[in-house]
């Protein structure tokens, strides 16, 4: 995979980790809203806030990328992601302050899981970057 | 993080409809006023353990026998997969034989808009909602109220209602 010069990333820390979202699909970093809950069968899905009216549903994903162990999320990311043929906005938990990178990609090595879909060199430091509209899709781990 | 950017709020669709709020477990619920038919206490409700069907629709829970019409009561908890509930009404359902088992049924308030459900829900609760109400900052999950007993339930209780009526007429 070839570098894409100038392209934007948002990092954000789950843990230990860090992995990358595409900046433009970034809407804001919202400090903690109170999460609401109802019933519903959708794994991964924590619930939902209200954010200006509109309903954005909360993914927590670390317990995808990270596993059961992350430390508590801090702040949601939101980011619109394309679920079926639509955007919606998607708020992400995170652990601590996100911020804005550009770098270079490097080559996957194609082990990753599925929704890697690149990963950045960041001073030597691989940060995955994240397709988040298959990241949703998925089952929870057991 | 810098370069954060707004997107525009989306109106939900404008609507007018009164809903009748009711718990069930920690959660609130509201349904549309105008398919409630009448709401009661507990009283008159008969055990429904009707051979095999039982175990097949298991949030079937009582039935009610009321002006001459069997209503089958589907525990709200069962049907939301709750884990803990206290039941004390029974709404009954209009245009059906439906009626539902809740905690506790609060008030009646207007909403005047009705947000879609958010896509990333795919499971069962894009049947069990129309869609989601915001009452003071609080999201209120307004039921679909068709899917308390669905069609193919609905088969199963009438042929093993027949097979039942079929035996005792024999």
């Amino acid at each position: 995979m070839s570098a894409e010069g100038g392209k934007s990333y948002v990092l954000f820390p789950l843990g230990e980790k860090r992995f990358a979202l595409p900046a433009e699909c970034v809407t804001e970093l919202a400090r903690p809203d109170s999460l609401q809950t109802f019933p519903h069968r959708t794994p991964l899905l924590a619930g939902v806030l209200v954010r200006r009216g509109r309903i954005v549903p909360v993914c927590d994903v670390a317990q995808v990328l990270v596993g059961p162990a992350a430390p508590p999320r801090k702040f949601y990311l939101i980011a619109n992601c394309k679920i079926g043929q639509r955007q919606e906005l998607t708020a992400i938990p995170v652990t601590g302050d996100c911020e804005l990178a550009t770098a270079a990609l490097v080559p996957l090595t194609g082990k990753e899981p599925h929704y890697i879909q690149g990963l950045l060199d960041l001073g030597g430091e691989p940060v995955a970057i994240v397709a988040l509209e298959i990241l949703i899709s998925m089952e929870a781990p057991a | 993080m810098k370069n954060a950017r707004q997107v525009p709020a989306q109106a939900a669709p404008l609507v007018r409809e009164d809903v009748i709020v009711f718990s069930v477990g920690e959660y609130k619920f509201a349904i549309a006023a105008s398919v409630v038919k009448e709401i009661r206490g507990m009283e008159g409700l008969t055990q429904f353990t009707l051979g095999g069907i039982s175990a097949k629709i298991s949030k079937l829970a009582f039935t009610l026998e009321r002006n001459g019409t069997t209503y089958f009561v589907v525990d709200a908890a069962r049907h939301f997969q709750l884990s803990s509930s206290q039941p004390s009404r029974v709404m009954i359902l209009r245009n059906g034989v439906t009626a539902l088992l809740v905690d506790i049924t609060d008030r009646i308030l207007e909403i005047t808009s009705l947000h879609a459900l958010p896509r990333a829900f795919t499971h069962d609760e894009r049947i069990w909602y129309r869609g989601l109400a915001v009452v003071n900052g609080a999201v209120l999950p307004i039921v679909n109220h068709n899917a308390f007993l669905n069609k193919a339930e609905y088969d199963i209780l009438s042929s093993g209602l027949e097979r039942v009526r079929g035996i005792v007429t024999v």
